[in-house]
């Protein structure tokens, strides 16, 4: 549905975003996932056609935006990263002022406002001024604004900024049963949430996509190592000479812990090896009872943070 | 269109915009028709819209200072420019209803003449001609206020500058009349209107050629000129100068006389700056 050829957004000197290209089918949700200043934001405002990129193109049904952009931007559904309210008018006038700017009938946006209103859990705030709503009611006066005529393509930057931990839940519901007849791109740096509903990340650092994998094999994948952490009975010594009996290559950390005469240990091994079973029989032929045993998976935050300081490190 | 014109005419009356506009100058006419008009005895209905220019000048900022500033502080205007409009539609919807909020203010001006007329004969059409003048001539204001608004993120800063602005549209005829009228001096300022043109045109497409270009067919056509007809070049800097003087354009309307050249002018100062607010907005997608 969407397909960005060697897309690029210079602001004078400084590249916002450098040469990506991504594709993205219809039905799919996409997370774009990065840290401030990746060029998320700026990627999307160029897909609505907000910005116009300096280089490359952007086709949405394999059209150019360019070649009709009140067309394309017709079938987009689009919550910035700062809600685009009028403080001055009521959350009503608003969305129809919206529905109106989206060449809706009269009757269509009616229609329209209710559904989405209930959906978004606005309809009690309907006859107040936006300017005395919260944080997380005005997040949600702006996704009603991007829902308005059930646009085919939504594009939400970090749509659940603001929201109590409740309404995420909610918000990130909404999201998953949209998507059965959307195509969704959402922004977030909030990596649970992107793992929570994406079907696919693309992780945007300086400018460049680092990564674009399911958020499943991205972890797999990336995390290269299973990561055991144990609280072991026993001396230092002993606890050593049994983990290192075990014949897979691994990488031992050992430190104190509060109690007395327990160790904190980290046991590294290789990615497809399960290694829980051998550590616990080894450390039972020494007499190291295990305490605590807990897989030490690599999360999408170690992910991410290993993504975007290691591998760009050397780049710039 | 019709969308933004609805929303910004009810942001007027949903605001203190459109009490304070409408306020100020109902309030300030008043009293000048009471004192001048009504304790002065004069039936003399158009020097009174005359004057009311002035007023106009002060309020004008008031009523275009938020129209697009607000939006680009408030970021508002993803939300015109991602959806399926066009800029030009949108900016004519502001101007619209910016003009329809003067007009509905002018319209209740109107009871002025109707008070007057019980008590003397009045020369309606004389008063129609200066209503459209002034009308005319507000609409302008107006596009002049639209475009300084979308020039900056600051409502103060755009109703100070437009207020400028207008001020100098004002006073320019009389500025113009000190300018040295030698076919010279209207020469070098026809060059120094070409090489602001060259600087432009590089600005805009950063293209050294297309700029000498430019330059070099001005220069060349401003010699040709003038060794052809020097008369042409008299007086230029005030001729082109008084071409934006707003208000002498005024001047035949109080009289009755309704020219189509000055409906023209009006007409179409207010679209080209209209003109210039599109290309300005449309701009920014591509910085």
């Amino acid at each position: 549905m969407i397909k960005a050829i060697d897309l690029t957004k210079r602001y004078g000197k400084h590249t916002a975003v450098n040469k990506i290209n991504f594709e993205i089918a219809k039905g799919e949700i996409i997370g774009f996932l990065g840290p401030n200043g990746a060029g998320k934001s700026t990627t999307m405002n160029m897909i609505t056609g907000y910005f116009a990129p300096t280089d490359g193109q952007i086709l949405v049904d394999g059209e150019n935006i360019l070649s009709d952009p009140e067309k394309t931007r017709g079938k987009i559904g689009y919550l910035p990263e700062h809600p685009p309210l009028y403080l001055d008018m009521k959350v009503d006038e608003y969305l129809k002022f919206a529905g109106r700017l989206k060449k809706m009938s009269s009757e269509a946006i009616a229609g329209d406002l209710n559904r989405i209103c209930e959906l978004v859990k606005i309809t009690d705030v309907r006859g107040r001024l936006i300017k005395n709503l919260s944080k997380g009611y005005r997040q949600r006066v702006g996704l009603a604004q991007a829902l308005l005529g059930n646009p085919q393509l939504l594009i939400l930057d970090e749509p659940t900024v603001g929201l109590d931990p409740k309404q995420i839940i909610e918000i990130r519901n909404l999201i998953k049963d949209l998507s059965e007849d959307h195509t969704i791109i959402l922004s977030s740096h909030i990596l649970p949430e992107i793992s929570a509903v994406c079907d696919r990340v693309l992780i945007i650092n300086k400018g460049s996509i680092v990564a674009s994998d399911t958020p499943e094999n991205l972890a797999q994948n990336l995390a290269g190592m299973h990561k055991l952490h144990l609280q072991i009975k026993g001396s230092e010594e002993s606890i050593r000479a049994a983990l290192e009996s075990l014949d897979f290559q691994n990488n031992i950390s050992m430190t104190g812990s509060s109690e007395d005469g327990v160790m904190s240990v980290v046991v590294e091994a290789g990615k497809e090896t399960d290694i829980r079973e051998d550590v616990f029989y080894a450390l039972a032929q020494h007499k190291c009872p295990i305490l605590q045993m807990r897989p030490l998976d690599m999360s999408l935050e170690e992910i991410f943070l290993n993504l975007t300081t290691v591998e760009t490190g050397g780049n710039e | 269109m019709l969308a933004v014109f609805r929303k910004e005419l009810l942001t007027y009356f949903t605001t203190s915009v459109g009490y304070i506009f409408m306020g100020v100058f109902l309030l300030i006419s008043g009293v000048l028709f009471t004192v001048g008009n009504i304790f002065g005895m004069s039936s003399d209905y158009s020097a009174f819209l005359g004057g009311l220019i002035m007023i106009f000048l002060l309020v004008v900022p008031l009523l275009t200072m938020k129209i697009y500033s607000e939006e680009k502080r408030q970021k508002t205007d993803q939300l015109l420019m991602t959806a399926p409009q066009g800029t030009m539609g949108i900016v004519t919807g502001k101007f619209l209803a910016a003009g329809a909020l003067f007009l509905l203010t002018l319209i209740i001006t109107g009871l002025y003449p109707l008070l007057l007329s019980f008590h003397t004969k009045m020369d309606t059409a004389q008063i129609i001609g200066t209503y459209i003048g002034f009308f005319l001539l507000g609409l302008s204001f107006i596009s002049i206020g639209i475009y300084v608004s979308s020039l900056t993120d600051s409502q103060a800063g755009a109703a100070i500058l437009t207020f400028c602005v207008l001020i100098i549209t004002w006073i320019i005829d009389f500025v113009a009349s000190f300018m040295p009228v030698t076919p010279l001096a209207g020469a070098v300022f026809a060059l120094i209107i070409m090489a602001l043109a060259a600087g432009w045109m590089y600005n805009a497409t950063k293209n050294i050629p297309s700029a000498v270009i430019t330059a070099a067919v001005g220069v060349a056509l401003t010699g040709i000129l003038f060794l052809i007809n020097q008369d042409l070049f008299i007086n230029l800097i005030g001729k082109t100068l008084s071409w934006f003087s707003l208000t002498r354009r005024f001047s035949d309307f109080p009289l009755g006389i309704l020219k189509l050249n000055a409906v023209i002018y009006y007409l179409s100062f207010s679209g080209f700056f209209l003109f210039l607010t599109t290309q300005r907005i449309e701009k920014q997608r591509w910085s």
